[in-house]
């Protein structure tokens, strides 16, 4: 029994799931679900299609480049049964996948270090050119009580060269 | 954090206001941005692929001499063959010196289908094309050799000696 893994995103396929299908120089495409077959059947680039792991690959999405990874790889002699070997692989499985989750989710959170900044000034950016959509300029002008007393200190300046364009 | 960002641009002031007013208010609306519909097209022209049935071509991937045969009959199945079935077919076109000739009626046993066929694990599998592969009442293949691939179903319906010598089995 073989775990295959998706042409189109990549996931396993489980046995008894999915489609295969063979071109005629031999080529075997494996996918998980209808989804991944039609989407093949579209002529669709795995690479340009965002929900793929191929996609998150090439933009960096997702952790590349690990040791966790030499695990998992296909290996096409197969291993002679040994129990204790057996054993310690099970063993080893928790541990590793542990270590995994640990590391994608370090990866993660370096991917999201700057976002916090982003999304402030985006909002600062956004109310700056929408708060006429709440208040009407003209009357935030001219109602002083919408504007707190602070402003009127730093007004003065800017008042002068106003009157000055005019 | 909407209030947050509020109290940072209360301190902008006034003059700014004007500035808003007079430039940035219609922007961002000025723009409309064309959303492009997604591809649905290869699905709605994707062909519904069906049984092997009575005037279905299949290529011929031996060396019996024939290229193309015509399914008269389907020796099992109502609705037609599938892949690993045994069919009638009549020679539509063939070599010049072939082991069959045109307008021959010989039996046949597809190796290849369009058509997806569930496995015995239940996936499915499905080909290229519609193929097949020339046998005599016996089952034994006329051709000595057989290109492309083949399912290893053909085990179960006991087609050993194409097995044998196939390319590639899928």
């Amino acid at each position: 029994m073989r775990l295959e893994k998706c042409w189109f995103c990549s996931s396993t396929v489980y046995p008894g799931h999915g489609i295969q299908f063979v071109r005629n120089d031999a080529k075997i495409f494996r996918f998980c679900r209808s989804k991944c077959h039609k989407n093949f059947k579209m002529k669709r680039n795995p690479r340009k299609v965002k929900w793929t792991k191929a996609f998150r690959r090439l933009h960096g999405k997702d952790m590349t480049q690990d040791s966790t990874f030499e695990f998992e790889r296909k290996r096409n002699r197969p291993e002679r049964y040994d129990r204790n070997v057996t054993m310690e692989t099970l063993k080893a499985i928790k541990k590793i996948d542990k270590i995994r989750v640990a590391r994608e989710a370090r990866h993660h959170k370096m991917r999201m270090k700057g976002k916090k900044g982003i999304e402030q000034k985006a909002a600062e950016r956004e109310l700056e050119q929408g708060i006429s959509l709440v208040k009407a300029p003209l009357a935030l002008r001219e109602e002083s009580s919408l504007t707190l007393s602070k402003i009127k200190v730093k007004v003065s300046q800017p008042q002068a060269e106003y009157q000055m364009e005019e | 954090m909407a209030a947050f960002v509020a109290s940072k641009w209360s301190k902008v002031g006034p003059p700014l206001l004007d500035n808003l007013r007079s430039s940035r208010l219609l922007e961002p609306f000025g723009k409309f941005q064309d959303i492009a519909s997604p591809g649905w097209n290869g699905l709605l022209f994707q062909q519904l692929r069906t049984f092997i049935q009575m005037r279905t071509k299949l290529k011929v991937v031996d060396n019996s001499g024939a290229k193309w045969v015509r399914c008269i009959q389907a020796l099992k199945g109502r609705k037609g063959a599938r892949l690993g079935d045994t069919i009638i077919a009549s020679v539509q076109e063939a070599q010049p010196r072939g082991k069959v000739k045109k307008g021959e009626v010989v039996y046949g046993v597809v190796v290849r289908a369009a058509m997806q066929r569930g496995r015995c694990d239940g996936s499915e599998i499905r080909f290229d094309d519609n193929a097949v592969v020339l046998v005599n009442k016996q089952g034994e293949p006329i051709g000595t050799r057989i290109f492309g691939p083949v399912p290893h179903e053909l085990r179960r319906k006991k087609h050993l000696k194409i097995l044998t010598l196939a390319e590639h089995i899928a």
